[in-house]
């Protein structure tokens, strides 16, 4: 089971590298779509903490156990379980100051529902369905360690 | 006089898909759809866990599930999409090997009828042209695993829109296939917006009741959209009584699957308020256009 909203609060803390020291943070995200998707449908836009952007290219996207980046994403072959998280783990010394944040992302994707075909042949946009589902996601969430 | 059709009811898992994996599991959706008296169920690709590589254990618990609650495999919903990766679209050869391993699930699974999402270009559901390439190469394959692929007629799409006749029924009387149709969506016949959803479409021009018959021969499975079910048990924007009665008295005896869009469906998440109503509003509403059918069909 997960959350309601899309960005998950259960999940969201700070990263830590193997001498103990904070790296960075990662929180999970789930579509509040009615359908699953191939990786290789989404397009990922940045993601803003309190108005601090962290570039797409620069987060890790884990799913099954595996980190991956945009790039690799466009090619990989699997599927992205309904209601399955993907975590976005994101680069970042020192980490969150312990209390709360407003975590934001955008998120698009690529169907053949009902839209114009994407425009952008490099998948550098958020994909086709835009018009209909809207790209951003906001949330205000609590860090405690 | 054609005999009379007796259509089962049924209900897609859809209608539940803000709650499903939420406050719902699979197994719950299982016993809201028993509760309701429905006989039919349609599952959509993403529901598979695991998909496409579901474990044989889950198919244990699947048909499990179908036993324990009396329900049908009726329709399985999949996408025919040619455009997964980025940049020029697929090969016919590379679809139709996407269409093969949805056909043998839907065949693992039960289902008979697919309702089967081919690219459009356009909110008035255009296929991309060039669609008849990949589908025909799949016909075989549709008849190996004895499904039926069905192009969903969705509002705006009406019954009399061109590519329908020119495209789609064209492609059925030129290959001569049985495995081929249509899954019409009852919101083709909405006459007027639903309170909260008056973005939806302007309603200028729509499907007419009559015009379903010419369509029966080539319909398994029919989506029951509504938009809002009263405590009447009416569904007041679409001539559901009508359209019904057109299927039963021209012998139709497939399957009217509840799909549900009612306005919260579209802003469950967008607050802890919006998502509690949900949780009320989305199984009492199936369970009034359950009620509504019944009274319509009279069983």
């Amino acid at each position: 089971m997960v959350e309601f909203q899309t960005i998950q609060q259960r999940g969201f803390h700070n990263t830590y590298d193997e001498n103990g020291k904070i790296n960075g943070f990662e929180f999970r995200f789930v579509p509040k779509y009615y359908k699953g998707y191939w990786f290789s449908q989404c397009r990922f836009g940045n993601i803003t903490v309190d108005g601090e952007v962290f570039d797409r290219d620069e987060v890790i996207y884990v799913y099954d156990g595996m980190e991956y980046s945009r790039e690799e994403l466009f090619s990989l072959r699997k599927y992205w379980q309904f209601r399955e998280p993907l975590t976005f783990r994101v680069r970042k010394e020192g980490g969150l100051s312990i209390g709360y944040h407003n975590v934001g992302l955008q998120f698009g994707w690529v169907l053949n529902y009902n839209g114009a075909l994407e425009a952008e042949a490099d998948g550098s946009g958020l994909g086709n369905m835009a018009h209909m589902f809207g790209t951003d996601h906001e949330r205000r969430m609590l860090l405690c360690r | 006089m054609e005999k009379k059709g007796t259509p089962r009811r049924g209900i897609c898992l859809y209608s539940y898909h803000n709650l499903l994996g939420k406050t719902m599991t699979l197994e719950d959706a299982f016993l809201e759809m028993y509760d309701t008296g429905a006989t039919c169920f349609e599952f959509l690709t993403s529901y598979i866990p695991g998909y496409p590589n579901p474990t044989p254990e889950w198919v244990d618990k699947y048909w499990g599930l179908c036993e324990k609650y009396q329900l049908q495999p009726s329709e399985l919903g999949h996408w025919a999409e040619n455009h997964l990766r980025r940049g020029p679209g697929m090969t016919d050869e590379e679809v139709v090997e996407e269409l093969k391993m949805d056909f043998r699930l839907a065949n693992l699974l039960g289902f008979k009828a697919l309702r089967t999402k081919i690219t459009c270009t356009n909110m008035m559901c255009d296929p991309e042209p060039g669609w008849q390439n990949y589908i025909e190469k799949a016909l075989p394959y549709a008849e190996k695993y004895d499904v039926v692929m069905q192009n969903e007629v969705h509002l705006p799409t009406t019954l009399h829109t061109p590519h329908i006749r020119d495209e789609y029924l064209d492609f059925i009387h030129r290959t001569g296939t049985k495995h081929f149709g249509f899954n019409i969506d009852f919101g083709t016949f909405q006459t007027k917006p639903a309170k909260g959803l008056e973005w939806m479409s302007d309603f200028k021009d729509i499907s007419k009741p009559e015009e379903i018959v010419d369509f029966l021969p080539y319909s398994k499975v029919c989506h029951g959209k509504f938009t809002g079910v009263n405590e009447n048990f009416e569904e007041e924007t679409i001539p559901y009584a009508e359209v019904i009665k057109l299927m039963v008295d021209n012998g139709w005896s497939g399957d009217i699957l509840s799909e549900m869009e009612i306005p919260i469906r579209f802003f469950a998440e967008d607050s802890a308020e919006n998502f509690a109503q949900a949780m009320v509003e989305i199984p009492e509403q199936v369970r009034r256009h359950q009620i509504m059918l019944r009274n319509i069909l009279g069983y």
